[in-house]
């Protein structure tokens, strides 16, 4: 009963999706010429460009660095402040719940307010990286610091152990991997996200791509788009190598 | 000669259960104790008494000369001198077996130069011997998290030894090794209590290998201490009652 709802549910909700009237399906017959023209426009890519695309890239990649960074130093402190084990329900609960309205501001609207406090340029990318990036590192974060089995810690204080060799023996081994794990793979969602930025004005190599396709320069534009995927491919296989060393 | 352990009247409860009744206990120096008795009798939490994390019990004990409290932690130079081994091994699984033993030196240890892991030469001393002593020196680099039950029991083992303990409290020490291995630990633990004149303190469920190895054996059930007597005079039938007696009280029937 309960099963063929919620199946029954599922195909109103696609069959309505499909029937809007708005859709403009009948769009669809003319993408595909379309689409071939401007590929065909794309190639061969201009390469005379490169050392603008490599400042882009470079920006790009300072805003994720340095947004991350940011985003670490800020999560530190607010992952004790939302451990379970560590603070009372009265302290982890709201900051939790600020922690999860944080992850809910699309990154993109968050840069566009940034771009309209401290305008144009590399710092509202920042900003907005660090400040999104915290919502979700703060509480992976505080989850490690809950998951730190009890007994080992109880073993090394039994032994005399002092709280702050308790904490580098004991404590951090079990962290650290989960910590720096959970680092890299916000380092290159941060690049990734980092490399839109430029369309609202926050920085990096997201403006050339507006600027060249606004521009009909389709040729210039193939070459960020080439740049933008070497350098992605880059960071995914960055961090396949270091998330097998933190296992 | 003062008494390592001194229990006067001690219990403790447990949710409104009683855990421990009424215990008095003394052991002297260089005295091998086991504490027998079936699963709940309150071995282990005797055990965490003596270590100083048990909370809110009654009644009085001293440790090595120094009065335990029912509230808080002892110092940590007389945690340094009790030496606990951990029936579940208490390991920091992603680190070496080597470093392991190393924790157990860290009460002995000024703090800020071991959290950059400089470590002086006695505590490598230390920590070489332990892992000699039980058969770990080959696995010494290994990490924790890639041994077997046994070989980590063995590491749990080796952290204590490292310590330098005055006294060794074990919460059953040997439930993982195979019967060699059991023996030659057993024989380690009683040998330094008679060697270097330190107490011992070993739970087990293992009467035979109990009397070989202790010169002393505590029957523990519900909390209460049922005989007290030289190892060469536990009978079978006390150790029988012991064990049958709680399968009557739980209402288990055995099987001959």
């Amino acid at each position: 009963m309960g099963r063929s709802v919620i199946w029954g549910a599922l195909a109103l909700a696609i069959l309505w999706s499909l029937t809007s009237a708005d859709m403009g399906l009948e769009k669809l017959p003319g993408a595909g010429p379309r689409l071939t023209e401007f590929l065909g426009r794309m190639i061969p890519p201009d390469l005379s460009i490169w050392p603008e695309v490599l400042r882009g890239l470079a920006e790009t990649l300072r805003i994720a660095i340095l947004g991350t960074l940011f985003a670490v130093i800020l999560s530190a402190g607010l992952a004790v402040l939302a451990a379970e084990t560590l603070v009372p329900p009265a302290i982890w609960r709201p900051v939790r719940g600020l922690l999860a309205v944080i992850r809910s501001i699309p990154l993109i609207l968050v840069a566009m307010l940034m771009v309209g406090a401290v305008g144009l340029g590399p710092l509202p990318g920042i900003l907005a990286i660090t400040f999104h990036a915290t919502g979700m590192l703060a509480k992976f974060y505080s989850e490690a610091i809950d998951n730190v089995a009890a007994a080992p810690v109880a073993a090394l204080e039994s032994a005399g152990a002092s709280r702050t060799q308790q904490l580098r023996w004991a404590i951090w081994p079990q962290m650290a991997p989960v910590i720096l794990r959970d680092t890299v793979f916000r380092f290159e969602l941060n690049l990734r996200e980092s490399l839109i930025l430029g369309i609202v004005g926050a920085g990096g190599i997201g403006l050339y791509v507006q600027t060249y396709v606004r521009s009909f320069q389709y040729d210039k534009a193939a070459t960020v788009t080439l740049a933008i995927v070497g350098l992605v491919l880059l960071s995914e296989a960055l961090n396949t190598a270091l998330q097998k060393r933190f296992s | 000669m003062t008494a390592v352990i001194a229990l006067d009247a001690v219990s403790h409860c447990f949710d409104g259960e009683a855990a421990l009744t009424n215990l008095s206990l003394s052991v002297q120096p260089g005295e091998s104790v086991a504490l027998l008795g079936p699963s709940g009798a309150g071995k282990s939490t005797m055990l965490a008494l003596l270590d100083g994390r048990l909370r809110g019990w009654q009644g009085q004990a001293s440790v090595l000369g120094n009065q335990l409290s029912a509230t808080r932690s002892p110092a940590r130079e007389i945690r340094a001198d009790i030496g606990f081994i951990f029936q579940e091994f208490a390991l920091v699984d992603r680190l070496s077996v080597y470093q392991n033993v190393m924790n157990g030196r860290l009460g002995r240890m000024k703090s800020w130069p071991a959290l950059w892991g400089r470590f002086g030469e006695q505590d490598h001393i230390c920590v070489t011997r332990a892992l000699q002593d039980t058969g770990l020196s080959d696995l010494a680099h290994r990490r924790a998290d890639r041994l077997s039950g046994g070989q980590r029991q063995r590491v749990a083992i080796a952290r204590c030894l490292a310590q330098d303990p005055e006294l060794i409290l074990a919460d059953e020490p040997v439930s993982n090794l195979d019967p060699a291995h059991a023996e030659r630990i057993l024989g380690l633990i009683t040998g330094a209590a008679r060697s270097r004149g330190i107490g011992v303190i070993f739970s087990s469920h293992q009467p035979d290998l109990s009397r070989r190895f202790a010169d002393r054996i505590l029957g523990l059930r519900d909390g209460e201490i049922l005989f007290d007597k030289r190892s060469g005079r536990v009978t079978s039938e006390d150790t029988d009652g012991l064990y049958h007696g709680a399968s009557a009280a739980t209402g288990l029937r055995v099987v001959s």
